[in-house]
């Protein structure tokens, strides 16, 4: 089944087009990897799927994407409950200048999850525990995230993004600021975190598209080239570009 | 010129350069030093009042009191204290001709008949008996005894004249004239006399202001810095409302003077002379420095953390007032103590809305007449006697202590709350 539809997204930046007539499907409980060279439009393409391009002033979304069958580009669109099924995590940790707890506990606070402390006590613990960082930092959850290495801030985003169990993941080149270990940890991760959730990521490392996800998106110059399993991809491409970006061609 | 003499050129170049720059710091520091050593060395005696300490025979003839009968206090209340300071100044001359008792009198600040009464008052005992009593001196023979007043000008161009000096040299033998810390500089409002003069008028007229200015000010320099950087579209109608805050923080502030004089004292007829007008003025003198520093701490706050909020979820004001405003008020906060530091030097402005009057009453309320410190040193600046110049120095040093003690609060929040961003 489909998760995510994506029909004829074309994306501007003021008057500069940075995605032409996108047309993607997502399955669910799947990693998707987004690839393609720098400035190509796939983290574009993801900011799409939260409507965090709300934000940009200049940037302007048209088309179609459907998440669960509902288009999520209407107007009245409640962008608040569309983030709560949809969570996102950025390129670099962006934890709150706060303790680990407060960290977590902040979505469920805001979306009113928790009914009592012990509910929230749980949940900050859960949501620890599935970003595998429990027995790492528990005894001192109510330190400042701050404090934590490169590697660890990120898991406390992932833990903090599935503290409110959102349906979707979107990961914006999650590991680009860490070391081979803190992204061997995130990659196994992501695989753990498919069973409950879908995961779109945005790489630039191939071999890490290869490793973490089951299909595949090639961008090129705001174009999604090709989209297929991870393994026809990278094995069988039936685009040349694709041929020669994946070779090590360009980009 | 070859490789080796261009090379040597360039370490002297920068070698000067660093010269320069070390002569303009000692420069500065040159400066300051010279400046604060004038204002110590003049204004320290302030904080010294000279009292002449006179025997006092309170005898119930010279009070008109019954001798027999202990006084209450609505009789020493009603006694005419004025004759009875006479008579007791005249015994320290009893050969005084009549114009030598009239400098007698003017040894004393006018205060004596209070003086003299409250002593009465907190020791009835003394009744019948002759007690040695502390009177303020005059300004004249207060500055004759800090050395501020030179007694080798000839006499009749001496504020003290030589009866007086001879009286006062005498006393002053007898261990009679005493020095002590001058508590009422800070108690008393302003007085004509430059003995009984104090700053507490315009010290509680500056506090009202400040408190006004601060109450208006900081709400609304903060909703609207934090509408303008977090909320406000970028268009042509911001750009021309941010080019205006940064040219409202470059008027010269008696501008703003005029504009509470022509406004809130003719328009709206708020009361004249007080600090809830000054507090106003100053709040629009305030009000771009606060957005412009609140702005400045709301761009410092990382995209990245309004992103995290909105991704989970947080609605564009939750966004705002969970994350960016709590970590953009360090630097709000500090913006905000040197606004009101320079508010609380400001002049101009409060002498056009008339904080400039003669105060001699201490305010309870923002809306009653008062003075303000920088106000309180142009008015004692004006001022002919010799007594007020210690005065000015003395309320300058006041000043300076709050400007100094806020700038540091500024500095000792900036550092220890506002967050790093790597």
């Amino acid at each position: 089944m489909n998760k995510i539809e994506a029909k004829n997204v074309d994306v501007y930046y003021g008057a500069k087009q940075a995605l032409f007539d996108i047309n993607m499907d997502i399955e669910a409980n799947k990693v998707t990897a987004l690839i393609g060279p720098s400035g190509c439009g796939k983290s574009t393409f993801l900011r799409c799927l939260n409507r965090m391009n709300d934000v940009i002033d200049i940037c302007k979304v048209s088309g179609v994407v459907k998440i669960n069958d509902y288009d999520i580009n209407q107007k009245d669109t409640d962008v608040v409950r569309l983030r709560e099924k949809v969570g996102m995590i950025f390129q670099k940790p962006n934890p709150f200048p706060k303790t680990i707890y407060e960290n977590i506990s902040y979505g469920p606070e805001i979306h009113g999850i928790a009914q009592s402390k012990s509910e929230m006590d749980n949940i900050v613990e859960e949501s620890l525990r599935k970003a595998a960082l429990w027995e790492e930092v528990k005894d001192r959850i109510h330190e400042p995230g701050t404090g934590l290495s490169g590697g660890q801030q990120q898991r406390l985003c992932i833990a903090r993004t599935i503290s409110i169990k959102p349906e979707v993941i979107l990961m914006d080149e999650p590991c680009s600021a860490l070391d081979p270990i803190a992204t061997a940890q995130i990659e196994e991760l992501i695989d753990e975190l498919r069973k409950e959730h879908t995961i779109i990521i945005v790489t630039h490392s191939m071999s890490q598209a290869a490793r973490v996800s089951q299909n595949t998106g090639f961008f090129h110059l705001g174009k999604l080239i090709e989209v297929g399993s991870t393994d026809k991809i990278f094995k069988n491409p039936t685009q040349q570009q694709t041929q020669d970006y994946i070779t090590g061609r360009f980009g | 010129m070859n490789k080796e003499e261009r090379l040597i050129k360039r370490y002297k170049a920068e070698k000067r350069f660093q010269f320069y720059g070390k002569a303009a710091i000692f420069m500065a520091l040159l400066f300051l030093v010279v400046f604060l050593t004038k204002i110590f060395s003049t204004g320290y005696t302030a904080f010294q009042k000279t009292w002449l300490v006179i025997p006092v025979n309170y005898n119930a003839d010279l009070l008109y009191l019954d001798p027999d009968k202990k006084p209450t206090t609505e009789d020493i209340n009603d006694a005419d204290f004025y004759e009875f300071g006479i008579e007791t100044f005249i015994s320290l001359d009893p050969d005084a001709s009549e114009d030598q008792i009239m400098e007698l009198k003017k040894m004393f600040a006018f205060t004596f008949e209070r003086e003299l009464k409250y002593y009465l008052l907190d020791n009835p005992d003394s009744f019948g008996k002759t007690v040695d009593v502390k009177l303020t001196a005059s300004d004249d023979l207060d500055q004759v005894f800090k050395g501020n007043y030179p007694r080798d000008i000839p006499e009749n161009r001496r504020r003290a004249s030589d009866y007086q000096l001879k009286i006062f040299d005498k006393l002053n033998e007898d261990g009679r004239v005493i020095s002590e810390f001058n508590a009422s500089f800070f108690t008393n409002a302003d007085s004509r006399e430059a003995e009984l003069a104090g700053i507490a008028s315009s010290f509680m007229g500056s506090l009202f202001s400040i408190l006004v200015c601060l109450s208006i000010a900081f709400p609304v320099a903060l909703l609207a810095a934090v509408y303008l950087e977090e909320f406000a579209p970028k268009n042509r109608f911001t750009d021309f409302i941010e080019v205006n805050i940064n040219n409202l923080a470059a008027v010269p502030s008696i501008v703003f003077g005029l504009l509470g004089l022509g406004v809130l004292l003719a328009v709206f007829g708020l009361p004249r002379s007080t600090p809830l007008v000054g507090g106003i003025t100053l709040s629009l003198m305030t009000l771009p420095t606060i957005i412009i520093a609140a702005r400045a701490s709301l761009k410092a706050v990382p995209p990245s953390i309004r992103e995290a909020a909105l991704a989970m979820g947080a609605s564009r004001m939750q966004t705002t007032m969970h994350h960016t405003v709590p970590l953009a008020l360090p630097g709000t906060l500090s913006g905000t103590i040197i606004g009101l530091a320079q508010a609380l030097g400001e002049t101009a402005p409060l002498i056009l809305i008339g904080m400039v009057a003669f105060v001699n009453t201490i305010p309870g309320t923002p809306m009653d007449p008062a003075a303000s410190l920088p106000v309180q040193i142009y008015i004692w600046a004006e001022s002919a006697e010799r007594g007020f110049v210690e005065k000015v120095s003395a309320c300058i040093m006041v000043l300076l202590f709050f400007l100094i003690f806020m700038n540091l609060g500024a500095q000792l929040i900036r550092h220890k709350f506002e967050k790093k961003w790597n």
